[in-house]
């Protein structure tokens, strides 16, 4: 009795979930279906065929293990970027800076990986690892101290840093930390430093995905992420309740640009082995996009970054086989983010009845002080 | 008691607000002065290109400006002025006409303005979102319909001002100008007499910090929404028509490099005010002709990232040592739910 | 409706899985093909890459070749798209920019029976499946530097550039200050690199063009232009004033800049088209060798200033480039040392 009770109620959950994933998963795959059927109208007036367009963006991306480590590839600094600007969004932050903690992160993992010798692997990739992650961290504090103590918009002090770190970039990767040679770049980070791969599988890519459950684990399980999610529903209403502001208002951006920089760091030492102006370009803006179609939420990043990646592996492919521009890409994103976002489109469609979640709310916390 | 305190320390800060931009105005007169009476014509060169710096700086504020005032938060300026830039372009090449080409720059931002309002306030979409959403439509759509050798006869070229345009300094640097530039300051001017003296103004302001307010005195509040943010997005598409029609005469894949993204920020650091957005903006693009400046004389000896850096550290350091905290307009990024 | 859209999906999953089969006739031994992989950014740049798909597209027409290119959206991806072409059996692949020769050498050994053409990249070491095409940029630019140091009127001359992170445009700048000091010691030079990183500096036509006005509200009379897009920004703001000169860079831009022709006096150029298109022949008859390849630089013709500038200014320009030539004068541009 007692066990068939059990695993009833064990149906029923499963039953329940697979309703409850249905749901979560309807939009999101409906607005990639309505995205991808209006880019092909697009496709069609610009005189492309869009089923060549589509199976070579999907070979590109998933067709093989080359393909699909590629993808994965592609998809490892998109999860850090987009969990930064979704960790900042959830403190009551619009962390635009993201790029310029992620090159912050990316020249000091690189420099880690050259400089320091005679480290074991164990000991010396994740110091180059970390040490560009706390870059990345304290590059992006100083915005969040300039927002505790004198109020300055974060807005206005990350763009600003983005353009900063270009120039530090630039200037350290062409003038102490260069190479030999005329090319303006570091040296190449040592076999220490370098995250390996499995087979055609980065291993970065994990990394990353673990990183979104410790998020996720840190927002809704620990009395720190609900101080922060209290400080970015309310900054007042937390003040009264005993939560120094100010002191999360700091720690939101250091955790959030130790994402970023992260994703910096995991570029230099498991793909470009080395920091070189011009290959992290976008990542940072591609964050501001993924965590909106996660909907902030840490562990929808993860899928969000790996749509993102693959359609971004498959490009080249597309470009190749059906001389298809990859500009289109970007214009089937925005299609996507609109979907996804404009629920009451998609569930008129789907004719799911009843009222979602609303949406997400970010931009209530733009201009709090 | 308590209230009274505030409004005392509020009108103070406005007072003293008010006497530190004075004060900041006389400086840079003598300051205008000084240096052309020492250098004249480096002081020409810097302040004509402050000026034209900061001109699509200004566009882009004020339509961020005008959206945020009504409650609507538009951080897809880039993507109006890049799309703008690109129809704008298009039509000059294809019509020759440079008023048909700035008209339709414009009405390309209107449009998308309209598709602003359309997410923000009838999807009631999370403003930012929608935001996004233009930019990156924007970059796609511009990339993707980009058409290879295209080329024009012309731009739009600078107006004398009659005998102003002959005056020592102010002549070259203010009123020997292309139309755009023209445009913009006036605009400064229009839109804070509008914002602040008429009845449009004060409803457009009404929605944006008390919504629910407005409608119980017969305020459309969605309407009104969407008819400033379709005039704000024609603001950014004036900004992106600058850019192709006046500025260059071409157009290049994602050339606005992120002057949408800096005009954000210059709204904010403007205090959603015309004329403190003007101020900023042209603080801007001071900084941006210094580093030029810098560079060309090669006085300095240090590497020129950390001249590059100049305008962007310019803007936290006054943005955090001397305008501080920001107030933006109560209701922005709420959509309005009728009852 | 849930049935029905798991039936749409499931459609287009089989669609896009079924996919197209290309023609392959790349793989067979008859066919040349020549596939082309830019650096960021678009082959039709009116710079680098345009001028090699232009080689490309000249082995097109006088070989035969098959040709095509792929434009590269993220520099993570050099290997990737290199690849492409090379699993499709492509014979010659051309890989264009400074940025593509780790790539491409790493390429090489992957493909050895696939020769490979860098543009702009410097072999250190013989890989023999790889040829390196580079040009004595600064040559080109001290040609400038001199016609520009003659032309000025107001003894200032400046130069709008690109990025320092590019090799070829320090060259051009350097060759450029050089060229003009060797004709007029006591010339005013002005000249500034973009402030901003890789991603905009070429492209960046705005600040080209407000750069170049800062310039000449200083005095400049002649702009040298050299920076893809945001030099060609630079040209076509000096072409809006009249009694100007502005001096191009890379291609005769002359052709690829028609706003520019009331000021463009000349160009440096780095001549890629041939360079590119000679690599690709000596691989047909069978000359080609690994290694670096010199290639040509020069002035562009004058076009409709061919009248205007005078015949000593022409003969002390013959003369310099002879200098040049035989390495009698130096233009002091020596990278790396």
């Amino acid at each position: 009795m007692a066990m068939q009770a059990t695993e009833q109620e064990v149906r029923g959950t499963f039953g329940e979930r697979l309703a409850g994933f249905w749901r979560a998963a309807s939009v999101p795959l409906m607005a990639i279906l309505l995205a991808a059927l209006i880019g092909a109208i697009i496709l069609i007036i610009s005189g492309a065929n869009p089923i060549d367009a589509y199976a070579a963006l999907f070979r590109g991306s998933f067709s093989n293990a080359r393909a699909i480590g590629r993808t994965l590839e592609k998809a490892t600094p998109l999860i850090l970027a987009g969990l930064a600007v979704a960790f900042a969004f959830k403190g009551g932050l619009f962390n635009i800076g993201g790029q310029g903690q992620l090159l912050i992160g990316a020249i000091v993992a690189a420099a880690l990986g050259f400089g320091l010798n005679g480290l074991p692997f164990i000991i010396h990739m994740p110091i180059a690892l970390l040490g560009g992650a706390l870059a990345g961290a304290f590059y992006a504090s100083i915005a969040g101290a300039l927002k505790a103590f004198t109020g300055a918009h974060e807005v206005i002090t990350t763009i600003m840093l983005n353009f900063v770190a270009i120039n530090i970039t630039d200037f350290l990767s062409n003038g102490p930390w260069k190479d030999t040679g005329i090319v303006a770049r570091t040296p190449a980070i040592l076999e220490t430093a370098a995250i390996p791969k499995w087979d055609s599988i980065p291993l970065g890519f994990f990394i990353a995905a673990a990183v979104a459950i410790i998020i996720w684990y840190l927002l809704f399980r620990t009395t720190l992420g609900f101080e922060i999610r209290t400080v970015g529903l309310n900054p007042n209403a937390a003040k009264y309740a005993g939560i120094r502001v100010a002191r999360i208002t700091i720690l939101t951006m250091a955790i959030s640009g130790l994402l970023a920089g992260m994703g910096g760091s995991i570029e230099t030492l498991g793909v470009v082995g080395r920091f070189q102006p011009g290959f992290n370009i976008g990542l940072g803006f591609d964050g501001i996009t993924i965590a909106l179609l996660a909907r902030t939420h840490p562990l929808g990043v993860i899928p969000a970054a790996i749509l993102l990646g693959a359609m971004q592996a498959g490009s080249s492919q597309m470009q190749f086989d059906a001389k298809v521009s990859f500009e289109i890409i970007d214009v089937i994103q925005a299609l996507i983010l609109f979907f996804v976002s404009a629920e009451m489109i998609v569930r008129w469609i789907l004719r799911i009845r009843g009222e979602g979640d609303g949406g997400v709310r970010l931009s209530s916390g733009w201009g709090q002080g | 008691m308590t209230s009274n305190v505030a409004l005392i320390k509020n009108s103070s800060w406005l007072d003293f607000l008010r006497k530190t931009g004075v004060w900041i105005s006389i400086l840079v007169v003598i300051g205008a002065i000084y240096g052309y009476l020492t250098e004249p014509q480096i002081t020409t060169s810097m302040l004509a290109s402050t000026l034209r710096q900061s001109t699509p700086l200004v566009l882009g504020a004020l339509c961020g400006l005008l959206g945020e005032r009504s409650g609507v938060i538009n951080i897809g300026i880039e993507g109006q002025m890049l799309l703008s830039a690109f129809t704008g372009f298009l039509a000059n090449v294809y019509t020759g006409n440079l008023l048909v080409a700035v008209m339709v720059g414009v009405l390309t931002g209107a449009l998308l303005g309209g598709l602003l309002a359309f997410m923000s306030v009838t999807l009631k979409m999370d403003q930012i979102i929608g935001g996004t959403v233009i930019n990156i439509l924007a970059l796609g759509l511009t990339g993707f319909f980009y058409q290879t050798g295209l080329t024009t006869q012309g731009k739009l070229q600078p107006i004398e001002l009659g005998p102003l345009a002959s005056l020592p300094l102010v002549g070259p640097v203010l009123f020997e100008n292309p139309p755009i530039t023209y445009l913009a300051i006036i605009l400064v001017f229009v839109m804070h007499y509008m914002l602040f003296y008429t009845r449009w103004g004060l409803r457009t302001r009404a929605i944006g910090e008390h919504p629910r307010a407005a409608d119980t005195v017969g305020i459309n509040v969605n309407r009104m929404r969407y008819i400033n943010v379709i005039i704000a997005g024609g603001i950014a598409g004036l900004a992106g028509a600058f850019l192709t029609l006046e500025a260059v005469g071409s157009f290049e894949r994602a050339m606005t490099n992120g002057r949408g993204f800096v005009a954000l920020a210059v709204m904010i650091f403007g205090k959603y005010m015309p004329f403190g957005v003007w101020g900023s903006a042209l603080l801007f693009g001071f900084a941006t002709a210094l580093q030029t400046q810098l560079q060309f004389s090669g006085t300095i000896q240090i590497p020129h990232q950390f001249i590059g850096m100049l305008p962007y550290l310019l803007t936290i350091v006054v943005l955090a040592g001397f305008v501080g905290r920001t107030r933006p307009p109560a209701s922005e990024g709420k959509p309005y739910e009728t009852e | 409706m849930r049935k029905e859209m798991i039936v749409l999906i499931a459609l287009i999953a089989l669609a896009m899985i079924s996919g197209v089969s290309m023609a392959q006739d790349c793989a067979s031994a008859d066919v040349l093909c020549v596939g082309l992989v830019t650096d960021v950014g678009e082959i039709d740049d009116k710079s680098f890459n345009q001028s090699a798909w232009e080689g490309v597209q000249l082995a097109a027409s006088e070989l035969g070749a098959q040709v095509e290119y792929i434009e590269t959206q993220d520099a993570k991806d050099y290997l990737t798209n290199i690849s492409l072409f090379a699993d499709n059996g492509y014979d010659i692949i051309v890989t264009v920019g400074f940025a593509l020769g780790e790539a491409t050498v790493e390429a090489a050994g992957q493909y050895p029976d696939i020769k490979f053409i860098g543009v702009d990249q410097f072999q250190g070491a013989t890989v023999d499946n790889v040829a390196g095409l580079i040009f004595p940029e600064d040559k080109s630019g001290f040609l400038a530097g001199a016609l520009a140091g003659m032309l000025t009127q107001t003894g200032t001359i400046a130069a709008v550039l690109g990025t320092d992170l590019v090799p070829p445009v320090v060259a051009f700048k350097e060759g450029y200050e050089a060229g003009a000091r060797y004709v007029n010691y006591d010339i005013n030079l002005i000249s500034t690199y973009h402030p901003g990183g890789l991603d905009v500096a070429f492209t960046d036509p705005e600040w080209g063009a407000s750069t170049a006005r800062q310039a000449i509200d200083l005095g400049a009379d002649v702009v040298f232009g050299a920076g893809g897009k945001t030099g060609n920004g630079a040209l076509i703001e000096v072409a809006g004033t009249a009694g100007l000169y502005c001096i191009g860079v890379d291609t005769d831009q002359w052709e690829t800049v028609p706003e520019a022709h009331p000021c463009l006096v000349s160009s440096a150029m780095k001549l890629i088209t041939p360079g590119v298109f000679d690599i690709i022949q000596s691989v047909v008859d069978g000359s080609f060798a690994g290694g670096n390849v010199i290639g040509a630089v020069g002035l562009a013709p004058f076009h409709d200033f061919e009248d205007s500038v005078p015949q000593d200014i022409k003969d002390r320009l013959e003369s310099i480039r002879g200098l040049l030539e035989s390495d009698a004068i130096s233009t002091g541009y020596n990278p790396g040392g």
